[in-house]
């Protein structure tokens, strides 16, 4: 019993009093540093060819396509990840274990950007989420591995006092298994989400937007401002979703684990 | 000295030796002998080494300068497939490269930094020729007419449907029924002053009422082509792609975008100890049209053609040179 709730609270690290404190100062943080960069890029004399980007409208307009095109990938990463973790953590489903975690492993290994253009040629569309599927597939692996650690890593003793209790296989999922897991599927979901808000940097090339379109413009045009503007704003969304990762492992958690 | 160091001397040096060979190029891919370029006495054995960027129009270029100097009977090295615009222009700077194909819009804008094109072929060249020879010390040769630079493209389908073939005539369907003339563009085409926000206002319709759907400079010729994602596309004019999806490229009617004609360009020291150079490039250059370099990038892009032996083809056919 006591070794469970050792390893079940490894699994939450938003426990020690550092991580507190971190989830505390992070957004700070890096709302200084966004608005710093915003005031740096705006508060000079840009040449009309940055002016094309460098406008209020067009950058808030980036900054929520990539907030959407992040949002939708957790959604997808979060309602496939879990289920097919879960489906291959039961008894009879095991041997399905080698074909999703291969499927995973290649989506993640395979590059994002080879990804994006291969689904616009089967596909021949582009747009939204011609852009959100193939960062989808290349931020699941985190979530799927995770799930099915944090249900491989319950306690068998734990299981069979549920038995014990005459619950059913479902109860003993959704009372035992997957609230002693949640823990380790938030950290994954964590790793997934800066993943892929630093992936969406790429999904401008199949049309659907993002602050990679300031990215690869400033890179193009070796025009630095729109270059660090678009790189310093997206590392301050992937910092920003980390910390929502953080707080949802410190409030989402069991809070016996806590 | 004993034998046995002077052995071990003489395999450093010549391992030093050999490496200073293979700092300077390698020889040309593939030999060739006189045709309507003769051997020409100022050229004879000259070291010239020849450079290109990195894409295959500019190699196919640098291998049609190599072969054009080898027939003349000059000694010359291969140094094409350099990295990227400015790496390129530095080789030539320091001296590394004696001579390279280079567009006139492209040093107009990137080298010497003027941000809005000259509309006349003519001027500017001679714009570019005249600025980089005071500022520089490069000489610039007689341009030839192909002209590497931004179209609009669309499918054959979609130029009988809107009827659209000239930029005023796109420009009059944008303001009309801007959802019929879904343009994709890459970004920086779309941010370019010399690109689509210049070609707005001087066409003069609104850049906002425009649909322009951003994709990868790759997927706009695909895009294109199918018709579902855009009507009309970014292209580059002498790209072998517009051969190959059949697209048609419309009339720059206003002279609106830049020109990129290729001109021989060298340091000034190095065309007054070979000013033979411009008279064996000169037909070559003015062979090099947009059907030709189309035709030429096609073979090479979408038919998976080795660009050296595309390039000897295209001159032994023309009989520039024979084949050996």
């Amino acid at each position: 019993m006591s070794t469970a709730t050792e390893t079940a609270t490894a699994g939450a690290p938003a426990t020690t009093p550092a991580e507190r404190i971190r989830l505390f100062i992070q957004p700070v943080l890096v709302l200084i540093v966004a608005a710093a960069v915003v005031f740096w890029a705006f508060d000079r004399d840009l040449t009309a060819t940055q002016k094309e980007n460098i406008n209020a409208g067009n950058v808030a307009t980036l900054i929520w396509q990539h907030l959407l095109i992040t949002a939708a990938v957790t959604a997808i990463v979060v309602l496939v990840g879990v289920p097919l973790g879960v489906l291959v953590t039961r008894p009879g489903a095991k041997a399905l274990r080698p074909l999703f975690i291969g499927i995973a492993n290649v989506g993640q290994a395979a590059p994002a950007i080879g990804l994006l253009v291969l689904l616009f040629l089967l596909t021949a569309r582009t747009g939204f989420w011609i852009g959100v599927a193939p960062i989808a597939l290349y931020s699941l692996l985190p979530v799927l591995s995770s799930t099915i650690l944090g249900i491989d890593q319950v306690d068998r003793s734990l299981m069979d006092a549920g038995l014990g209790q005459g619950m059913s296989r479902v109860a003993l999922l959704a009372r035992v298994e997957l609230p002693l897991a949640v823990p380790y599927i938030l950290a994954g979901l964590r790793t997934s989400l800066v993943l892929a808000v630093g992936t969406a940097t790429l999904s401008f090339l199949v049309n659907a937007g993002g602050l990679g379109i300031l990215i690869d413009t400033g890179y193009k045009l070796q025009d630095n401002v729109t270059l660090i503007l678009g790189s310093v704003l997206a590392v301050c969304l992937a910092l920003l979703m980390d910390w929502l990762g953080g707080l949802a492992e410190f409030y989402v958690g069991p809070k016996g684990l806590r | 000295m004993s034998p046995r160091r002077a052995v071990a001397v003489l395999a450093a040096l010549t391992l030093l030796l050999t490496a200073c060979g293979l700092g300077s190029g390698s020889t040309v891919p593939l030999q060739v002998g006189p045709g309507s370029i003769k051997p020409t006495p100022g050229l004879e054995g000259v070291k010239i080494t020849v450079g290109s960027k990195e894409y295959t129009e500019q190699v196919i270029l640098g291998y049609i300068l190599e072969y054009t100097l080898a027939a003349a009977g000059a000694d010359v090295r291969d140094l094409t497939g350099i990295v990227g615009s400015r790496s390129t222009r530095g080789a030539q700077l320091s001296g590394q490269v004696d001579v390279a194909y280079e567009f006139t819009g492209n040093a107009w804008i990137n080298y010497l930094g003027h941000e809005k094109p000259i509309g006349d072929t003519r001027k500017q060249f001679e714009a570019v020729r005249d600025e980089d020879l005071a500022r520089n010390g490069m000489v610039w040769l007689e341009p030839g007419p192909m002209d590497d630079t931004y179209a609009l493209a669309a499918s054959k389908r979609t130029v009988e449907r809107t009827g659209v073939r000239t930029l005023s005539e796109y420009a009059a369907l944008v303001q009309r029924d801007p959802a019929a003339a879904r343009t994709c563009v890459d970004t920086e085409f779309r941010a370019r002053q010399d690109g689509f926000p210049g070609m707005a206002a001087a066409y003069g319709f609104d850049p906002a009422r425009a649909v322009t759907p951003i994709l990868q400079v790759g997927i706009i010729y695909q895009a294109t082509a199918d018709g579902t994602q855009c009507d009309f596309g970014e292209v580059f004019t002498t790209d072998g792609r517009i051969a190959a999806l059949d697209l048609a490229v419309l009339t720059d009617d206003k002279q609106f975008f830049a020109h990129y004609n290729p001109s021989v360009t060298m340091k000034q020291s190095f065309f007054d100890a070979h000013p033979e150079i411009a008279e064996v490039t000169a037909p070559v250059t003015a062979a090099l049209t947009n059907d030709v370099v189309i035709e030429l990038n096609k073979q090479v892009d979408v038919e998976g053609r080795d660009p050296s032996v595309v390039a000897r083809d295209w001159m032994v056919s023309r009989g520039f040179v024979t084949a050996r």
